[in-house]
């Protein structure tokens, strides 16, 4: 209740731990989701470099050669280590919101409500190995290759 | 209601007519009573020291109108442990023999009434029905979150009542029945787990959206509606629809989050979740049928 | 609503897995070029996916913002705000995402 009595510390003592799983699958979800929405719109916003790439606007890259604005920006972001790092965390976030997703999909559906825990464990699992298989993929040609 | 309550009653009465009865007999009804008290403490001790075993129960203490208890804290109590005590058990020895102002709600101490719904180390349980052997030491029971204290371990359950009545949780046919009204032994099994809910409030206390939106109608209210939804022997359309509307807005069905949170709780072991879930699936199709 | 961010919600587990095995494990994110999106652009089929895409995922990011603030118990003013703030970002990003697309398949220049 959102005007109820503030009982202090002794109110939220020890309370996240005490979260079940299915608490947690809907923080996690919430936050991928957030993250997602945030990373919908830069990735508009850094794709909309192709408009006045596309009307011939030309920069000369690091290497001294001229390149489009849209394929320098790409390369230029891609090439640095933070960004890389990011992707596969928004691989994570991405896979996680998937998977967890399809199990709320199920839930709706009135598929396997007697196991919801185990499947948020399961949708937690995968997403970690999904996320370790792809990293060679997300770092592929990053140290000058 | 606690049984508290009349003892509290009785003494605002003598403060509020000291003429009533003679300064001596108070004293004098005052010292029995310390005697009383310290003999049930003494012999809470010897108890202790002949028990085999002894449970040490942390315990949230908060009245606003007593000055060294407007700020809440715990209370240590140690009690005898016999065989199958329940969490409720103890905390009425620790009232009867330690501290006589302790106050909670209960009543028919067998799960049926509902009042003594507790948060007992970290989750909404029906303290009649939990065994102390299960609870790991020391056993810190609180009053149900998200609800405000009136005093100690009791909670203000007017919203939580507010809300079961919101989904008018009663037949509503016009028509008087003329012979008996039977229920197919399907429908009874469809509804059985939503008529076992005791209005115990555990599965609001729990829920996460509750607590932040205070007009959602909350999975106690929910699993109510359902219960008349899905009841075979209210079937008339505009009665449906009508259940349905209350059901589907914005601070109905589709604020829960299936969390899951409401059913692990449930003393009665009601499938709220699932319940929820198939009124929004009702809902749904009822929409799409209009369109 | 709720049915609708549903479905959306499919829509997107399968397009979203598309793109990024396209953009990542197909083409390597490193190597993309403005060639490269020019062409995949310009097929129609590939241009419309991409474009139910970004529709699909504003409705379901902004509806799931919405949601998330209505949960925590938002009413009155502020509530009509935020609705009118989410309901414009989402327009406004739609309507860029299709202008940049139009550039992209070479139908804007």
């Amino acid at each position: 209740m959102s005007q109820s009595y503030n009982r202090g510390l002794v109110e939220d003592f020890g309370r996240w731990k005490e979260f079940s799983a299915g608490m947690w699958a809907w923080i996690f979800h919430k936050f991928t989701g957030w993250v997602l929405v945030g990373y919908l719109f830069t990735h508009i916003a850094v794709l909309s470099t192709a408009i006045p790439a596309q009307q011939g606007e030309m920069v000369t890259n690091s290497a001294g050669e001229q390149v489009d604005v849209y394929t320098n920006t790409l390369t230029l972001l891609e090439s640095t280590f933070v960004v890389r790092l990011l992707e596969v965390g928004l691989l994570a976030v991405a896979v996680f919101h998937i998977l967890n997703g399809i199990r709320l999909l199920l839930v709706d559906l009135g598929i396997g409500l007697e196991s919801q825990d185990k499947t948020f464990y399961a949708s937690l699992v995968l997403t970690g190995a999904i996320v370790i298989a792809s990293v060679p993929t997300f770092m592929a040609g990053i140290g000058g290759a | 209601m606690s049984t508290q309550v009349p003892e509290t009653e009785t003494e605002a009465e003598t403060e509020a007519e000291p003429a009533g009865e003679s300064h001596q007999e108070r004293r004098m009804a005052d010292k029995a009573a310390r005697r009383e008290y310290r003999e049930s403490e003494k012999k809470a001790e010897a108890e202790l020291r002949a028990a085999e075993e002894s449970v040490h129960l942390k315990v949230f203490r908060y009245d606003p109108e007593v000055e060294d208890k407007q700020e809440p804290r715990f209370d240590d109590f140690y009690v005898p442990y016999t065989k199958g005590m329940t969490v409720l058990d103890a905390l009425m020895y620790a009232r009867d023999h330690y501290d006589s102002s302790l106050t909670f709600r209960h009543s028919c101490r067998q799960a049926v009434c509902g009042s003594d719904a507790m948060f007992v180390n970290g989750r909404q349980r029906l303290c009649c029905k939990t065994q102390l052997s299960e609870m790991a030491e020391p056993v810190r029971i609180e009053p149900l979150p998200h609800q405000d204290v009136v005093k100690d371990l009791v909670v203000d359950m007017e919203h939580f009542y507010d809300q079961m009545h919101a989904v008018e949780p009663y037949f509503q046919s016009e028509d008087v029945p003329t012979e008996e009204q039977r229920q197919s032994r399907e429908n009874r099994e469809k509804i059985k787990m939503s008529t076992r809910c005791i209005w115990c409030g555990a599965c609001m206390s729990s829920c996460n959206i509750a607590a932040g939106d205070n007009e959602y109608l909350g999975p106690a209210a929910i699993n109510k509606a359902y219960r008349f939804y899905m009841d075979e022997r209210e079937d008339e359309e505009e009665l449906k629809e009508h259940r349905l509307r209350i059901l589907e807005q914005e601070h109905g069905v589709w604020r829960c989050q299936t969390q899951f949170s409401c059913t692990e709780v449930c003393p009665k072991d009601i499938p709220l979740t699932e319940h929820i879930q198939e009124l929004k699936r009702e809902a749904v199709k009822n929409n799409l049928k209009f369109w | 609503m709720w049915l609708l961010q549903r479905v959306t919600a499919a829509f997107l587990v399968v397009v979203l897995a598309f793109h990024f095995f396209l953009l990542h494990f197909y083409h390597h994110a490193f190597e993309i070029t403005l060639m490269g999106t020019q062409t995949r652009m310009q097929d129609v089929g590939y241009f419309a996916t991409m474009w139910l895409f970004l529709v699909t995922a504003t409705f379901h990011g902004v509806n799931g913002v919405y949601n998330a603030l209505v949960n925590q118990g938002i009413s009155g003013t502020p509530k009509t705000a935020v609705k009118a703030i989410l309901g414009l970002a989402g327009l406004l990003l739609v309507a860029q995402g299709t202008r940049v697309a139009l550039y992209m398949n070479g139908f804007l220049a």
